[in-house]
C-alpha cells in the first residue's frame, strides 16, 4: 500500500485499514484509517461523540469491530482516564500487574521510581493523590514495555497546574521508552505540548492532519486546529 | 484542638467501659434478686450456681465431650454449607447462563425459612448426626451463596477492563481482581452464616441428640436441673460471639486495604 510522505521507512506499530464500528443503527467509526510509527506521538482531537474513545477502546481489543483490519507489532498498553488500580494491591504490585518474566518486584519499583514514587511502593492507592495515582498507572503501563501506549484523556481530571508538570513527566517517560503513543484529547494545547501529529476526528473519520513540526511557529498550529474544530477566524475559543 | 487530642483516647476508654458496665450490673442485680429469693431456683438460678454447674460439669469430665460434639458438627456443617454456597455463587456470578439456570430456583428455596424443612429432613436423616450437620450446611450455604454473587456482581466493569488491557489470564484475573474485589461481600456472608450455623445447631440439638450441648440441655430439663439449661444456653451465647469475633478478625486483617476497615492513624 502506497503511503505519501515516506512512513513506510519506520515501521509502523498499529496500522488500521477500513475500520467500521456500528452501534445499532449508529456508525461509529466509518472505514477509517490510521497508521502510527514506532516512536511517533499522535493525538487524537476531536468533538465529543465522533468516535475517538472508541477507536481507542478498539485498538485496546476492548470493543468489537465490524468491519475492517487492524495490525499491530508488539505490545500495547492503556492508561484510561481514571487511574483503574486496585485498591487491595500496594503500588508495586499494582505496577507489577500482567508482568511475567523478569523480578516483578524490581521492574516496578524501577517504574515506580521513574515516576517519582520510588519510595511508595508498599503503599496503598488509597493514600495517593489523584495525580500521584495517574503516575502510577502510567508506570503501570509502561513497565509493559509497550510498543503503542493508548492514552486515554489520562489528564483530564487533573487540576492545571499538576497536568502541566505531568505533560513534563510524560515528556520525558516518552523520550527513554520511545513507544508509539496515540493521545485521545480535548485539550487542543495539551495536544501540540505532548504530540508529533494532530489528527482530528468527525464523524468516525479522520479529517485533518497536521504534523506540528512543519511549524515554525506553534501558535500557527493552534490557529489552524482550532479552525479545523470549528473555531474559525481565531486562534482560542476566547 | 489540643485539648481534643488529649481526651479523646480518655473520652474512648470511658465509653468502653460503659459499655461493659451494664452487663455486669444486669448479672449483678440477677445474682442479687435469686439470692434473696425473688426469682426462685427453679425459674432461674443464680450465676453463681450456673458457674459452679460449669465447674462441676467440666471436673467429671461430662462438659467438654458434648462441647467438641457440638463444635465439630457446627464446623463439619458450615464446612460443608460454605463450599457450596460460594461454588454456587462463584459460578452464578460468572456465568450469565448459570444464573438464569440456578439463580431463580435458589431464591426460591431461599424463602423458605430453612428451618421450616426440620420435619422433613427428620424423615429423611432421623434424628441423627446427618440431620444436624445437613441443617447447619442448609442455613450457611445461602447467605454464603448470596453474599457471594453480590460480591463479583458489584465488581467495577473497569477494573476487569484494565485487567485485559494488561493480558491477565482467566486465572490472574480471579485471583487478582475478581476475588479480592468480591471479598468484602464475601466476608459479610461469612459473618452472617456463622450466626446461622450456630442457630441451626441448637434447633437441631434440641430435637434429638444422645450427644452435644443440646443434649444436655434436653437431659438437664428432665431433671429440672436449670442451672445446667442457663449454663448450656450461656455456651451457646459465648460461642457465638467468640464465632463473630473470628469473623470480624478477618475482616480487619483481609481488608487492612478498604477504607471502612483500616487501622485508625493508616
Amino acid at each position: 500500500m502506497e503511503i505519501p510522505g515516506g512512513e513506510q521507512q519506520t515501521p509502523a506499530v498499529v496500522a488500521v485499514q477500513g475500520l467500521v464500528r456500528t452501534y445499532g443503527p449508529k456508525v461509529v467509526l466509518n472505514k477509517l484509517h490510521l497508521r502510527i510509527r514506532k516512536g511517533e506521538f499522535v493525538a487524537l482531537l476531536g468533538e465529543s461523540g465522533c468516535g475517538k474513545t472508541t477507536l481507542l477502546r478498539v485498538l485496546a481489543g476492548l470493543d468489537p469491530i465490524q468491519g475492517g483490519t487492524i495490525q499491530t507489532s508488539g505490545t500495547l498498553a492503556v492508561v484510561f482516564q481514571e487511574h483503574r488500580l486496585l485498591p487491595w494491591e500496594n503500588l508495586w504490585r499494582n505496577v507489577s500487574l500482567g508482568l511475567r518474566c523478569g523480578p516483578a518486584k524490581e521492574k516496578a519499583a524501577k517504574a515506580l521510581e521513574e515516576v517519582g514514587l520510588g519510595d511508595r511502593l508498599d503503599d496503598w492507592p488509597r493514600n495517593l493523590s489523584g495525580g500521584q495515582a495517574q503516575r502510577v498507572a502510567i508506570a503501570r503501563a509502561l513497565v509493559q514495555e509497550p510498543a503503542l501506549l493508548l492514552l486515554d484523556e489520562p489528564f483530564a481530571s487533573l487540576d492545571a497546574l499538576t497536568r502541566i508538570k505531568m505533560h513534563k513527566l510524560l515528556l520525558s517517560l516518552i523520550a527513554a521508552h520511545k513507544p508509539g503513543v496515540l493521545l485521545v484529547t480535548h485539550d487542543v494545547l495539551e495536544s501540540i505540548v505532548l504530540a508529533d501529529r494532530i489528527l482530528i476526528m468527525r464523524d468516525g473519520c479522520i479529517v485533518k492532519e497536521y504534523v506540528v513540526n512543519d511549524y515554525a511557529d506553534k501558535r500557527t498550529v493552534q490557529v489552524d486546529v482550532f479552525e479545523a474544530l470549528g473555531f474559525a477566524g481565531g486562534g482560542s475559543p476566547y | 484542638m489540643k485539648k481534643f487530642l488529649f481526651s479523646a483516647p480518655l473520652k474512648e476508654r470511658t465509653l468502653f467501659l460503659l459499655s461493659w458496665a451494664s452487663p455486669v450490673i444486669i448479672v449483678f442485680l440477677w445474682e442479687t434478686y435469686c439470692r434473696f429469693g425473688l426469682i426462685g431456683p427453679e425459674i432461674l438460678p443464680p450465676p453463681s450456681t450456673v458457674l459452679l454447674a460449669a465447674i462441676t460439669l467440666t471436673k467429671n469430665g461430662a462438659l467438654l465431650p458434648d462441647l467438641g460434639v457440638s463444635l465439630t458438627r457446627a464446623a463439619t456443617g458450615w464446612c460443608i454449607g460454605a463450599s457450596i454456597g460460594f461454588l454456587l455463587g462463584l459460578i452464578v456470578g460468572f456465568s450469565s447462563i448459570a444464573k438464569a439456570v440456578l439463580d431463580r430456583s435458589i431464591q426460591m428455596l431461599r424463602a423458605v425459612p430453612f428451618l421450616a424443612l426440620l420435619p422433613l429432613v427428620i424423615v429423611w436423616f432421623g434424628v441423627g448426626e446427618g440431620q444436624k450437620i445437613f441443617l447447619v450446611a442448609l442455613g450457611v450455604s445461602f447467605p454464603v451463596y448470596i453474599n457471594t454473587t453480590l460480591g463479583i456482581r458489584q465488581l467495577d466493569p473497569k477494573l476487569l477492563e484494565m485487567g485485559s488491557t494488561q493480558r491477565l489470564t482467566t486465572y490472574e484475573t480471579i485471583r487478582r481482581i475478581i476475588f479480592p474485589g468480591a471479598l468484602p461481600s464475601i466476608l459479610m456472608g461469612v459473618r452472617y452464616s456463622l450466626a446461622t450455623a450456630w442457630l441451626a445447631l441448637v434447633i437441631a440439638e434440641t430435637i434429638g441428640a444422645s450427644a452435644g450441648i443440646g443434649f444436655l440441655a434436653l437431659d438437664a430439663r428432665e431433671f429440672l436441673q436449670t442451672d445446667v439449661i442457663v449454663l448450656t444456653i450461656v455456651i451457646y451465647a459465648v460461642i457465638g460471639v467468640c464465632a463473630d469475633a473470628v469473623a470480624r478478625f478477618l475482616e480487619r486483617r483481609l481488608l487492612a486495604w478498604h477504607p471502612n476497615y483500616a487501622p485508625k492513624g493508616c
